[in-house]
């Protein structure tokens, strides 16, 4: 017995000494077993890799999208720092764009000289206008790939197999290209592409390395029709296949893939040689980028014990705190910014008591919202008025306005009275007069318009309809923000005071979608307008464009397209789509007021109820430099402009 | 015996049968829309009336309004696709991941290895140290080992194994700085032979000492009451009383009757190796079946999911086979034979 037990304890000590084990390594150090490369950053993602590198075509893994974007770099248009679009200079010559008389609009692209992929095959406009041929082909659609083909003339065409090139798309010489943009969505006519405030990335795309997709030896053509493939054709399972290709992957990035293992969620990433470098004309020094899986209970054991050197985001109070202990000892550093996004209290604005403005209004006033925050967020959160991140420029540019003419409902019993007053809540359930602090649910009289099939309604003797102040809250099950609304709002004296009541019902999340999106092709129950009161949580891209998200038309509705069922709000929907589809690319100033006039809008009107905007911080080891993340410049984006000690 | 195998595996398929159309039902009983949640990605980008066509074309595509027996028989393999071909479980096609984009046998490749390679060494290690240490503990019943080991393993045996996970990682990886705190290999290292599998090991000794210390208790446990039974039997005081030697007694004599209450589940620990700890491998970020198995269930992959319960619920069949004939091999008066 005593042996067995020497055995497997020499055994154990054995295999951790011959690993280094009982070294004791400091913050910065590398852990044992990990050798030579002393230049490069362990990012620790929480999100598992799936080895999808095909294009977002398929799915948009987080982590596996952060390796695409290190290796594919060289789209025509991107975004810089603050989310605003620019002309990739490192790769383009210039943009230019063209009205022409059918409406549609035609953008010319040249392409720099000299670009190479990471196996040293040049790079031309051919490239480029592949990555069209690829994108669109019916071999895509038929591999199960995603890609809208509606905009780009001719496109839709060559993805219904109708013809076999397309014929909005140019290959004028071997460094130009011209992409032509439909004005109106050929399935539909009532829909406009043109003109947008984003236009410009209708122009954007990027060069695709066709023998990684097919076997043939295929090139391309432009014979005075349109773009299209000689040589033989795409097949599904090819395009399928070269998704997971690893080895020798062909790319033109910042970095190049050295190997992505899913066995240990690991992807080896070192310096593309060939890189001409990004928007900017910055290439990258850090020699070797490895992802790997950060485990959420024990990252920051992870980073502090050097087997990871960054953490992107962190938002938990308990983990900013310790990063920001972890950087007490000068051996790590944190960056903060704003999210850019926040959690909300979403209404569905066209039934029962959440179909008043003065209720959301009081529901807004009866939370204390900086308290919320605060708690919520362990400090390290902040609160917005409106549907904006605080790191976009059209808040920067107008933050004097917003802060002048944005109601900010601050905390108050009485201003939540004095609203529900106003919108008629005074009565009792039997029609007498309501009486403030009675601690009784407040009653309104409503039309047969307004009552709808809402379940809670009381029918007076003499035929007069009421409406309880009864919202039915749908939150997700273990969600701490629901658990804290519970207690801060729903249960909290205040919301009995004002005379409101708020029945929490909680389920699961995709049961919680069902009901938001009512969404009656799963069970017919969730078609039944049940909630009128949701707690969820959004970002917001880089590229601002809430087009259709407040339509009012019945049909979009029924396609889930307006989930606050705003419908007695057409400006809301009218500002959304003006502020994209109403402004000509290049009028900021346009754009911008109408941004202000849409946020104003929305704050009166308050569809949802701010909750919070976390601050993110990001903690690494002190050896990195210059590594300066926002909610919008992410850090595959913004590596290239760090440095290792 | 081959007549009671046969009969046994004429029922492990109607249990087969009975059990995948139960769970194919039940998870189609889960509130959901495939279609919607494939276009959810991509909504933003797609103009209204491309959604809709889409959203329509993959209803179709999904088999989505047919019948749910209808689309059980087509994902067994007992109708025909709507391409026109046989292609379900009994052909071999287990599906396709709809959050990974793959056929789920490529899903599901790397996980297993990873699941059965840590699993291997977990019940190894597991059983050297319990059975030998469960004999010891019966034969020395009420001594100063004894009872230390007994409190040791109903300290082991009541702590949840995130909590042991947790404070050995505490011990080993961030004070001492012994072991990694996660992972199944140093990042980027490229080893490649032996050096390849020593750095492996390095990386699973903390989840191994976790694991092997979580199922110390219970096996002990089990292993010491079996024993303690047997050596109370008659024939081992005859054995006793007729001087055959005390090694003899123990591991011939009682260790053969103590193992028949204990075969069942250790045979099952065997078995056990293809169904991964979803906690060990979540807490030290192994790329397992029990994290895979969760995933998809958070990502509302059924399809993934339900071939992975398929596949357990055909390894518990036969498990359940192997058990009841290892009886047989153990206990002569239950053999079928007879």
């Amino acid at each position: 017995m005593k042996k067995l037990f020497a055995l497997l304890l020499a055994l154990l000590l054995l295999v951790g000494c011959s690993n280094g084990g009982g070294s004791n390594n400091e913050g910065g150090e590398q852990p044992s077993g990990n050798e030579a490369v002393t230049n490069q950053i362990i990012y620790g993602s929480t999100t598992e890799l799936n080895g999808d590198l095909g294009n977002a075509w398929w799915g948009n893994n987080a982590s596996d999208a952060t390796v695409r974007e290190l290796i594919d770099d060289y789209s025509v248009i991107t975004t810089d720092q603050g989310g605003e679009l620019v002309e990739n200079q490192s790769v383009t010559t210039g943009v230019t764009s063209v009205e022409n008389e059918d409406g549609t609009k035609t953008f010319t692209v040249g392409i720099k000289d000299g670009l190479k992929y990471n196996n040293g095959e040049p790079i031309t406009a051919a490239d480029y206008v592949a990555y069209a041929l690829v994108a669109y082909s019916p071999a895509l659609k038929e591999a199960g790939g995603k890609v809208t083909a509606n905009s780009v003339k001719g496109a839709l065409e060559y993805q219904n197999g109708e013809v076999n090139y397309i014929s909005g798309i140019r290959l004028l010489d071997d460094h130009t290209y011209s992409i032509t943009i439909n004005k109106d969505d050929p399935t539909d006519p009532d829909t406009h592409f043109l003109p947008y405030y984003f236009d410009a990335t209708y122009a954007s795309l990027s060069p695709l390395y066709l023998p990684m997709y097919a076997s043939a030896a295929l090139t391309v053509k432009d014979d005075g029709e349109g773009v299209y493939l000689d040589g033989g054709s795409l097949v599904a399972s090819e395009l399928d296949a070269s998704r997971t290709i690893y080895e020798g992957r062909v790319s033109a990035g910042p970095y190049q893939l050295e190997s992505l293992d899913l066995g240990s969620l690991t992807a080896t990433l070192t310096i593309n040689p060939n890189y001409a470098g990004n928007f900017e004309g910055q290439k990258p020094s850090v020699e070797k980028i490895l992802i790997v899986k950060a485990v959420q209970e024990t990252m920051m054991d992870q980073l502090e014990t050097g087997a990871i050197d960054f953490l992107s985001a962190l938002t938990d109070g308990s983990e900013v705190q310790r990063a920001l202990d972890m950087e007490d000892t000068g051996n790590f550093k944190t960056v903060h910014y704003e999210r850019n996004g926040y959690g909300a209290i979403f209404f569905q604005c066209d039934f029962g008591p959440t179909q008043f403005p003065e209720v959301r209004h009081a529901v807004a006033y009866l939370l204390d919202r900086n308290e919320f925050a605060n708690t919520f967020c362990q400090g390290f959160g902040s609160v917005v008025d409106g549907p904006y991140g605080l790191a976009m420029w059209m808040y920067k540019d107008s933050k004097d306005t917003l802060a002048s003419t944005l109601n900010s409902y601050t905390y108050s019993v009485e201003s939540a009275v004095e609203e529900l007053k106003a919108g008629g809540w005074t009565l009792n359930a039997d029609g007498t007069d309501y009486v403030d602090g009675s601690g009784l649910v407040r009653y309104k009289e409503v039309t047969p318009e307004e009552a709808g099939d809402y379940a809670y309604n009381v029918t007076l003797a003499d035929g007069r309809v009421l409406m309880p102040l009864h919202i039915e809250w749908s939150s997700s099950e273990g969600n701490s923000v629901s658990e804290l609304l519970a207690v801060m709002l729903a249960n909290g004296d205040q919301t009995k005071e004002a005379g409101m009541e708020i029945n929490q019902n909680i389920m699961s999340f995709a049961d919680l979608l069902n009901y938001y999106y009512r969404d009656s092709s799963v069970d017919p129950k969730y078609g039944v307008k049940t909630y009128g009161m949701y707690n969820l949580a959004t970002n917001f891209t880089a590229l601002y464009d809430q087009s259709y998200s407040y339509t009012v038309d019945p049909e979009l509705l029924a396609m889930g397209y307006n989930t606050f069922f705003s419908v007695d709000n057409p400006l809301l929907d009218q500002l959304s789509m003006d502020m994209v589809y109403g402004v000509e690319a290049g009028d900021d100033k346009a754009y911008l007021d109408t941004w202000v006039a849409f946020i104003q809008e929305w704050n009166r009107y308050l569809p949802a109820v701010p909750l919070y905007s976390n601050v993110y911080y990001d903690a690494m080891n002190a050896k990195i430099n210059n590594l300066e993340c926002n909610s919008l410049f992410d850090f595959q984006k913004a590596v290239v402009y760090a440095t290792v000690d | 015996m081959t007549k009671y195998v046969l009969k046994r595996l004429g029922y492990m398929v109607v249990v087969f049968f009975t059990v995948s159309f139960l769970m194919y039902c039940l998870y189609n009983l889960i509130p959901q829309d495939p279609a919607r949640l494939e276009l959810e990605g991509i909504k933003t980008s797609l103009k209204p009336a491309e959604y809709e066509a889409r959203y329509q074309a993959l209803r179709e595509e999904m088999g989505l309004d047919d019948p749910i027996v209808v689309r059980y028989a087509r994902w067994m393999g007992l109708a025909k696709d709507r391409k026109g071909n046989l292609n379900g479980i009994l052909e071999g096609y287990f599906g396709y991941s709809r959050y990974f984009k793959k056929d789920i046998v490529t899903v599901v490749k790397d996980p297993a290895v990873n699941t059965i390679f840590i699993n291997i060494f977990a019940t190894i290690l597991a059983l050297g140290i319990t059975i030998p240490l469960g004999i010891y503990c019966a034969v020395h019943k009420g001594g100063k080992f004894d009872n230390f080991t007994q409190v040791l393993t109903i300290v082991g045996y009541s702590i949840p194994t995130y909590i042991i996970a947790l404070l050995f990682i505490y011990v080993f990886a961030v004070i001492l700085r012994w072991f990694p705190v996660s992972g199944i290999g140093t990042p980027g290292a490229n080893y490649t032979g032996m050096k390849y599998y020593i750095d492996k090991l390095y990386y699973l000794c903390l989840p191994l000492m976790v694991m092997t210390f979580g199922s110390l208790g219970g096996m002990t446990r089990y292993v010491r009451a079996a024993m303690i039974d047997a050596l109370s039997m008659d024939h081992i005081k005859t054995a006793r009383a007729k001087g055959v030697h005390e090694k003899t007694v123990i591991y011939s004599h009682a260790w053969r009757n103590a193992l028949l209450p204990i075969i069942g589940i250790v045979i099952g620990w065997f078995l056990g190796i293809f169904s991964g700890s979803l906690i060990i491998e979540n807490t030290f970020g192994l790329n397992g079946m029990g994290s895979l198995y969760i995933k998809a269930l958070n990502n509302h992959d059924y399809d993934l999911a339900l071939a992975m319960q398929m596949f357990y619920t055909v390894v518990s069949l036969v498990g359940a086979l192997i058990t009841d004939l290892s009886y047989g091999f153990v206990d002569p008066r239950v053999r079928i034979d007879k």
